[in-house]
């Protein structure tokens, strides 16, 4: 295997892992603050790019605004999905499996909609930047690659920062950590709650507005997203958005490496065994901690 | 300054309160003892808006909180330190009070009360160790930074549930120094306890639960005797508490 091809799967793996990222970190944030498994993360990335698609192609609105716009749209479809559905099943005390089947339900019906109102096409967006192309250690690279690397990991450095930074940031992160101790301090937990998806929902847009340019948007997509999403999340410790990162990149690196060294067909075989694996040994998660004791 | 009327509350079908009165005048120092499951932390969280309340009411200076939301009670001057602490294990010391620091009375005051200066001087521990992570902390240290948090809403009326649980007899007498300082300043205190001795020492009044209602009050000579009196003692906390 020569260096060239190894450095273009590697650099395709770290593009793809660090996409995977965000949808888990996103979904990871979602989790940790609301115990909510949300299997339609991916739909988050669908429907951001769609919308950037469409102020775009469609309005022929300003790249940056319509980003802007794009990254938006996740955050209110987010604070919409826990205001109507979310809130009222935590209020009559519903099943943790019952989370669940809200998030596929409104998952499917969000990629129904998708069909419906934009068809079976798939979209590209034009790359970030301009279309010139790199040579890295004989690998070459579009603009825009380095533009999602570098995107992606000011989001999730900024992401941390939030945090452990910022006042809102801390009290999410109370509100997630203890919200009964969390109200008793003032912190209105439902609210943070609703921060939370809506954090969650611009990060699933931010994720698929970035890889519209690499990767076709489609009605199918989301779901795809989704479970490597999970992947990422599960195995940086779905608890520990920043886990999530690392877990994305492994999972895009493994995958990248599965289709050189082995063959393509069986990328997914190869990743998802090797996560098993990594399951059984560690199966907190890479950055994951052992369970919450009380007190 | 709290009142606390008729409350009946409980979880679904069971009903853990029935019917419970009280009051906490300003400034002053009321214990709640009982035996377990006599209800005492069911009408803590019922105070603080942490639990349901099926019927009656809780006022605080004239004014109904009964349907207000937890977290706006500390705007009305209630403080609690809830059973088990409750801090935030991953975050640190300086995190934890910095979220308590917002809200409250804090909120809408510009002339608090008990500044960090003020904070520290009480607890040093908490300059010493501000970078710490809760989790990393004692029992006791940590029931520190609890009552450090509560105290950062400004509060008139402060609520400890089981402060002393679990924690060595040196460290419960550091706290109770901490607490008669503050009752000496004009603080409310509602302390529930199932260790009478503990909450002897720092209250002039008490209610003794059972069962989820109020079927004594002590005061005066007779709280402070409350222990040697056998029959009161075993008859309301059960034996083994009543050996305390």
């Amino acid at each position: 295997m020569n260096v060239g091809l190894l450095a273009q799967s590697l650099l395709a793996g770290i593009t793809n892992g660090l996409t995977y990222a965000l949808i888990g970190i996103g979904l990871a944030a979602i989790f940790k603050g609301s115990r909510v498994p949300n299997a339609m993360q991916g739909e988050f990335s669908v429907v951001g790019a769609i919308v950037v698609v469409l102020l775009l192609t469609g309005h022929g609105w300003p790249y940056w605004l319509a980003i802007l716009c794009g990254g938006l749209s996740g955050a209110i479809l987010g604070a919409f999905i826990e205001v109507a559905f979310i809130r009222y099943m935590i209020r009559n005390a519903a099943p943790e499996d019952s989370y669940l089947l809200l998030t596929i339900g409104i998952g499917l019906s969000i990629s129904a909609a998708v069909l419906y109102f934009f068809g079976r096409e798939s979209h590209l967006l034009p790359g970030f930047g301009s279309d010139n192309l790199y040579i890295i250690l004989d690998a070459v690279v579009r603009e825009h690659v380095i533009w999602l690397i570098a995107i992606s990991i000011l989001l999730t450095i900024g992401l941390r920062q939030f945090y452990r930074t910022t006042s809102v940031g801390l009290k999410m992160m109370a509100a997630s950590i203890d919200p009964v101790g969390a109200a008793s301090i003032g912190i209105d937990v439902t609210l943070m709650r609703t921060f939370t998806f809506m954090l969650g929902g611009a990060l699933g847009a931010a994720a698929g507005i970035l890889i519209t340019p690499i990767i076709p948007v489609d009605y199918m997509i989301g779901l795809q997203l989704t479970l490597k999403g999970f992947a990422a999340a599960i195995l940086g410790g779905l608890t520990n958005p920043l886990g999530a990162a690392i877990g994305g990149l492994v999972l895009g690196i493994i995958e990248a490496m599965a289709i050189v060294g082995v063959s393509s067909s069986y990328k997914d075989v190869i990743t998802f065994s090797l996560l098993i694996l990594i399951m059984i040994a560690m199966p907190q998660g890479l950055l994951g901690r052992a369970g919450r004791t009380g007190g | 300054m709290l009142a606390i009327k008729e409350l009946t509350a409980g979880y679904g079908q069971l009903r853990v309160l029935h019917g419970v009165s009280m009051h906490v005048g300003k400034g002053e120092a009321v214990a709640i003892v009982g035996a377990n499951g006599a209800g005492k932390t069911t009408l803590v969280n019922a105070v603080c808006g942490l639990g349901p309340v099926t019927q009656g009411r809780v006022i605080k200076d004239d004014v109904d909180l009964t349907s207000d939301a937890a977290h706006r009670r500390g705007r009305h001057g209630i403080a609690v330190v809830l059973e088990n602490r409750r801090l935030f294990g991953e975050m640190t010391v300086q995190e934890n009070l910095r979220l308590a620091e917002e809200h409250g009375r804090a909120y809408r005051s510009a002339n608090l009360q008990f500044t960090w200066q003020r904070i520290c001087e009480l607890f040093p521990l908490i300059a010493e160790r501000r970078r710490t992570r809760i989790e990393l902390l004692s029992g006791g240290q940590q029931q520190m930074v609890a009552i450090a948090r509560a105290l950062l809403l400004q509060p008139d009326l402060l609520i400890l549930d089981e402060p002393s649980t679990g924690l060595a007899p040196k460290i419960v007498k550091e706290i109770l120094h901490v607490l008669r300082g503050l009752r000496s300043e004009g603080m409310g205190i509602l302390l529930i306890e199932q260790n009478v001795g503990v909450a002897v020492e720092i209250t002039d009044r008490a209610y003794v639960m059972a069962l989820g209602r109020i079927v004594h009050e002590a005061a005066g000579t007779e709280w402070q005797t409350f222990l040697n009196d056998e029959r009161l003692a075993a008859a309301y906390l059960g034996k083994a508490s009543a050996g305390i």
